[in-house]
């Protein structure tokens, strides 16, 4: 037995050092995204990769709309190797060239990608790696029925037990959109989107605009339903609170997490490797696990508390929308006046 | 050295911090408030004035900051009066009482607020369980919380305000009025109150000001739901990024309260004066 266990660690260090020897003393630079988010991110991907080719991560902490200002202003001389956004960024970045086209081949797990998470990697738009999706949250202890859609937020039973997140926070804009789209709005349209709200509130729903006050609603106010992102389910129930997390079935707002190879930098292949160990079943896995992001590699295999709590599996996954973040870019101050106006007093 | 030559050397630090820190960012702001695509504009301020829902934040943030003000000086009145009068160690102890608010920063006075006034909060939870209030009854985000909040904060400038003039006043010009017959109630109305004016002015302006340009307090009290204008302005700066209209909101904000307060201090300067 012994034997064995020293056989696997002599041959487990000869392949270290195999790889090690294939890229020992490179660096490559990336971006996180602090907090609990950059941690998991560490332990999910970045330490493995160290481990695994010997080349070292520079991580820099940076928001998407402040890297993507970084490798913009960077144009001429990139510092980026891998750059991760979560607000649609790449689709302008592979517009303006500043994005490289991703051949599927280099990567060896981009064939376990669900379609939609590789749909642009000729055009320079790297994977989606991990999904928040927007969905219900709810109390699973008080809430007098289980909400199963978007619409039942206007089933009076719920009255003055609904949170609403204001959109200046992102996924408060995600749900809102959604509300619009249910109530027959798109996005040149948001007007049943305000009329819904307007409901909500004359039903004396709660506008918060920040995730901690969804929590002390919770916590404190008795707050039943909240359209938010299945994470915070999460996030609320590691706070002692019984809260649960639905898709709503018309469908599931999501916000893409992708991993995207900057252009004009020499040691491309380095970088591809980690976007691969990035959109691995293995590294999803553990996002999920630790974050409760949804996975966008078919072949994750999540247990069932996990599953639960995020988009898993083909069928939920194909109800997710992904609404055209440039479009939201271009019209955010438009929309925020408008909900400001609706929700004033 | 030239005694002039002394004097604007005393004065140069200060007029060097006036002009960097108040005139440059000023005179920024008018730029930006009426800068458009195509050369300077009044669009910013059309804007504004022509869209009722501006003009209802300007008037709620008007309305409040006077509530607010007529509270402090009905409070603080009495209060400076009192402490004028008291012996020295206990007025020491209520001039600390007073003080000791402005010692703790505002968004913790604020949260504390929050503590009480919130649905679970003390307050709420009191007058619902004596039936007077429903499940969700809140004093946060209410005009109410905006004003409760506001009146702690802001009374010790007004109650400051007044205790120096107050503790000015001549004590035998009290007990000529007791003597010539009036009540304690009228020797205040017709000599105190008369002669602590320019303390009131002065606390009323500082108020004012003070409230119509706050923006923690509110935000925190009253929600995104009730705007005022300082809060507008922060969510056009960072959320719409529409610096221009920041700016111009910042404009009208500006000379608001200054169409208010000039008049005001002229008046009753001139009465303190005659």
């Amino acid at each position: 037995m012994k034997k064995v266990i020293s056989t696997i660690a002599v041959s487990g260090l000869a392949t270290l050092m195999a790889s090690t020897a294939f890229a020992a003393g490179e660096t490559i630079t990336i971006n996180s995204f602090g907090g609990a988010y950059e941690k998991a991110h560490r332990a999910c991907v970045i330490t493995p990769f160290e481990e695994a080719t010997g080349a070292k991560v520079q991580v820099v902490t940076a928001y998407s709309a402040d890297a993507f200002a970084q490798l913009r202003a960077q144009a001429e001389a990139p510092q980026f190797d891998v750059i991760h956004f979560s607000g649609g960024q790449e689709i302008v970045g592979a517009k303006e060239g500043l994005l490289s086209p991703i051949d599927p081949a280099s990567l060896s797990n981009a064939a376990d990608l669900y379609d939609f998470a590789k749909a642009n990697l000729a055009a320079g738009e790297g994977p989606a790696y991990s999904i928040a999706a927007i969905g219900l949250v709810y109390n699973s202890v008080t809430v007098p029925k289980e909400p199963a859609s978007w619409s039942d937020l206007l089933d009076k039973a719920y009255a003055d037990h609904i949170v609403l997140t204001d959109i200046s926070n992102g996924y408060g804009m995600l749900g809102f959109l959604m509300l619009n789209k249910v109530k027959g709005g798109s996005l040149d349209n948001i007007q049943p989107g305000l009329d819904a709200v307007t409901e909500l509130l004359d039903n004396g729903a709660i506008v918060v605009s920040t995730s901690p006050e969804i929590q002390q609603e919770f916590a404190q106010n008795d707050a039943w339903v909240a359209p938010y992102a299945s994470d915070y389910a999460y996030t609320l129930r590691k706070a002692g609170l019984p809260a649960a997390f639905v898709q709503g079935k018309e469908g599931t707002p999501a916000s893409f997490i992708t991993a995207n190879l900057v252009a004009g930098r020499d040691n491309q292949e380095l970088a591809l490797k980690f976007i691969d160990m990035s959109i691995s079943a293995k590294a999803q896995a553990c996002f999920a696990e630790q974050l409760r992001y949804s996975p966008t590699n078919a072949k994750v295999v999540l247990d069932g508390e996990v599953a639960a709590d995020v988009a898993y599996g083909e069928e939920a996954v194909a109800g997710l929308i992904r609404f055209d973040p440039t479009v939201i870019e271009a019209k955010r101050s438009e929309w925020v006046d408008a909900w400001n106006r609706t929700i004033a007093r | 050295m030239s005694d002039r030559a002394e004097n604007t050397l005393l004065v140069l630090p200060g007029l060097l911090l006036l002009a960097l820190a108040f005139f440059v960012p000023i005179t920024q702001m008018l730029v930006l408030s009426v800068s458009g695509e195509n050369g300077p504009t009044l669009d910013h301020f059309t804007r504004f004035l022509g869209d009722p829902y501006y003009l209802n934040v300007l008037w709620r943030t008007v309305r409040l900051s006077l509530i607010i003000t007529v509270i402090c000086a009905a409070v603080g009145f009495p209060l400076a009066y009192i402490m004028a009068r008291v012996g020295p160690r206990l007025r020491l102890w209520l001039i600390v009482l007073v003080i000791l608010p402005l010692m703790t920063s505002v968004v913790v006075r604020t949260f504390g607020w929050m503590v009480l006034l919130s649905r679970s909060g003390l307050v709420p939870q009191v007058l619902r369980d004596l039936g007077l209030a429903e499940r969700n009854f809140s004093i946060m985000q209410t005009e109410l919380a905006i004003v409760i909040g506001m009146v702690q904060v802001l009374l010790p400038f007004m109650t400051l305000s007044i205790l120096g003039v107050v503790t000015r006043i001549d004590r035998r010009l009290e007990e000529a009025a007791r003597t010539m017959g009036c009540t304690f109630m009228q020797t205040l109305r017709t000599v105190v109150f008369p002669l602590a004016v320019p303390g009131i002015v002065a606390g009323s302006l500082l108020v004012f000001t003070l409230s119509a340009s706050s923006f923690v307090t509110p935000n925190l009290l009253g929600g995104s739901r009730i705007q005022v204008l300082a809060a507008s302005i922060y969510r056009s700066v960072t959320q719409t990024l529409d610096w221009p209209f920041a700016a111009a909101q910042a404009v009208i904000l500006f000379a608001g309260i200054l169409l208010i307060l000039v008049p005001y201090a002229r008046l009753a300067g001139g009465r303190s004066n005659g």
